[in-house]
């Protein structure tokens, strides 16, 4: 053996001076030392999340009092902060004939292009995923260009096209396809993201080798393990749609932005208390549909529970 | 039973050639291992038995069926991935399931057949669970019980132990033989791990740049391989620079050695290849040299010497506990026997 070798786990040599066994560093600090830095990274998030929280919700409360209460803007103070609450600016939108025809449309062309975007970006991004990867990174700069391109450029190209496409572009629904086009910059990257997170290529691969065919496998495994970035897609796509104005407003189509900015140049409460009841609705779909997607269906449980029972059951030669 | 044949099989990747004539056959029941380093085609030669590559040209036969065209879903394979290859929208019980509601088959034979295949791999209690919530080692058992849940064919094995600690690759490495023994069923293995292919294959094919080097059991392979690139890959191996003095003799440093056969000529200049436990400290006759390390391995020791004549390092294994330390001088005899020649050039 190595004279000089020393066992790394041996006690530590006793002190000869006091006798006692020299303590080993515990890596701790002592009492006192960073408390103040701990109590400044304490306070840091919390201000951060107070700062935020006033920057969105004051200009929110601002508009509620403009919008439901009935005293003149000029008035409104903190002396008036509770007086005459009222939501007849907004029933006086409902009651308007033209809303509800354009929140039917808006939303029957959120539908639409929903289905068109999933339709045509989930087979692309699967594919591009699968079969040619090099080609994403061009097909992500193609569906940014979009968000490069001001809407506006769009229209332009709608209104030279549109003496020839009439018969197109006389349908309330011929927004969709540039609907799906504006979408796209927040929808492929959804996808996209989704696609990375999962192992698509083993997952597909042992779907296939299990029998499933394209359709079974897209359907059962990758459908399912992108739900997330499926809904995430949609409600951005959803968004987009139900507030773009721009192209809805060129091709005359009565979409709700459109109710809406004629509305509020005639009733100006009732269509910022329209505007802030939109926003509320849409912050309360994200939140239930994020609560929705985290559950689990019960299904999958009690089938599991049934293969466990076969097993025990004393007939079975597996058990 | 079945068997798998490849048939001068040949693929390509652009300029690579990632197969170059792959002929194997492996037997009904048999386990055959594809041990080679990255690159050297094996996983290419699994992907194109489960149909998710196709050969550019040779054919690709299950019980003499040419199924070289046939795609992926319509093989009746099973096979297990080298990454966690679970459905993570699925139980552990439903991902089983899985190949059988592909198949149409009825309920209650699907939660029989699921239950008998959770029952093999010993995971009955996981079946509610979901496979973020078992370990690699559970995720894998699981791979395996879905692979077989359908009742492949063939069964392919890409690696799937090599994401595992060593523990738990050693305890699945043997159940997964258990398992393959008790089904029969026609496996092939795809490993880098050498003492993985050892311990499980009924027979390895070792593979270099798309080419079956050798193909024989592994004892074969371990104690006579066909070349220098099998000697080095299987297991570790001592190189000594020699002369070929004769047929079936070397001069190591002026040390003859006697070795199986040398297909060089008188004088030509070689590399001896010899394993650590085909080298053995002796009291006298040997090469002369010095211990540089030794490294106590519990039932052995490895002793790393420097050999005076040929200045090279070599490993020499021991059995049981040597009482030698660094720096003492020992002499070393080689048995030639298994050695393999190869020419420096």
């Amino acid at each position: 053996m190595d004279p000089t070798f020393q066992n790394p786990v041996a006690p530590l040599p006793l002190d000869p001076e006091v006798g006692l066994r020299p303590t080993a560093p515990t890596g701790l600090a002592p009492a006192g030392v960073g408390r103040p830095r701990r109590r400044f990274a304490r306070v840091v998030p919390n201000l951060v999340i107070i700062v935020s929280a006033v920057f969105f919700l004051a200009p929110l409360l601002t508009l509620a009092r403009f919008s439901l209460q009935n005293v003149p803007t000029i008035l409104l103070g903190w002396n008036t902060l509770f007086d005459k609450w009222s939501l007849s600016g907004l029933t006086k939108a409902f009651d308007d004939p033209n809303f509800w025809p354009a929140l039917k449309l808006s939303l029957q062309l959120a539908v639409g292009t929903v289905l068109l975007t999933l339709g045509l970006l989930l087979p692309t991004a699967i594919w591009t995923h699968l079969r040619v990867p090099k080609a994403r990174s061009v097909i992500e700069f193609m569906t940014v260009l979009p968000y490069m391109i001001p809407a506006i450029a769009l229209v332009a190209g709608i209104k030279i096209i549109q003496p020839h496409a009439r018969w197109f572009l006389n349908s309330d629904f011929s927004l969709i396809p540039f609907y799906v086009i504006l979408a796209l910059p927040f929808t492929y990257r959804s996808l996209d993201a989704g696609l990375k997170a999962i192992d698509l290529r083993t997952l597909v691969d042992a779907s296939r080798s299990l029998g499933a065919g394209w359709g079974s496998t897209v359907f059962r495994v990758v459908i399912p393990n992108l739900r997330t970035a499926i809904i995430s897609a949609s409600f951005l796509t959803a968004a987009v749609v139900i507030g773009e104005f721009t192209i809805a407003d060129t091709l005359l189509k009565e979409t709700l932005p459109r109710f809406q900015a004629t509305f509020t140049g005639r009733e100006p409460q009732g269509g910022y208390g329209l505007n802030l009841l939109a926003l509320i609705v849409t912050i309360g779909l994200f939140v239930t549909l994020s609560v929705l997607t985290k559950k689990r269906d019960p299904k999958r449980k009690s089938f599991a529970r049934l293969a466990a029972n076969a097993a025990m059951t004393p007939g079975n030669p597996g058990s | 039973m079945t068997n798998l044949s490849y048939v001068s099989v040949r693929k390509t990747f652009g300029p690579t050639v990632a197969l170059e004539g792959l002929d194997l056959d492996v037997k009904p029941g048999e386990l055959i291992s594809l041990l080679g380093p990255s690159g050297c085609g094996k996983t290419t030669a699994l992907r194109i038995a489960a149909g998710f590559e196709f050969a550019d040209s040779g054919a690709v036969l299950v019980s003499n069926a040419d199924i070289t065209r046939t795609p992926a879903h319509k093989r009746n394979m099973g096979m297990v991935f080298q990454s966690y290859s679970l459905f993570p929208n699925l139980t552990v019980a439903n991902n089983v399931d899985f190949g059988l509601r592909t198949r149409k088959m009825g309920s209650a034979e699907r939660h029989k057949r699921v239950a008998e295949m959770l029952e093999l791999v010993q995971l009955t209690h996981l079946a509610d669970r979901y496979p973020h919530q078992i370990s690699g080692g559970q995720a894998q058992r699981v791979a395996l019980a879905r692979a077989l849940a359908v009742q492949p064919s063939v069964l392919l094995l890409d690696e799937p132990l090599s994401a595992l600690d060593a523990k738990v690759r050693t305890t699945l490495r043997d159940e997964i033989r258990r398992i393959q023994t008790e089904l029969g069923i026609t496996t092939l293995f795809v490993t880098h791990d050498q003492e993985e292919a050892l311990a499980i294959s009924d027979r390895i094919g070792v593979m270099s740049n798309g080419r079956l080097e050798q193909l024989g059991t592994p004892r074969d392979v371990y104690r006579h391989p066909s070349s220098a690139f099998v000697a080095r890959f299987v297991g570790s191996m001592n190189e000594l620079p020699a002369t070929v003095v004769g047929n079936h003799a070397v001069n190591v440093g002026g040390h003859p050695v006697v070795v199986g056969q040398t297909t060089q000529d008188d004088g030509t200049s070689v590399r001896l290849l010899v394993r650590p436990e085909d080298m053995k400290v002796v009291d006298d006759g040997g090469l002369h040299g010095t211990v540089t390390t030794c490294t106590f391995q519990g039932s052995s020791t490895i002793l790393g010497v420097r050999l005076d004549v040929v200045d090279v390092l070599t490993s020499v294994h021991v059995a049981g506990i040597a009482d030698l330390n660094p720096g003492e001088r020992v002499q070393v005899e080689i048995d030639g026997s298994r050695a393999v020649c190869e020419s420096m050039s």
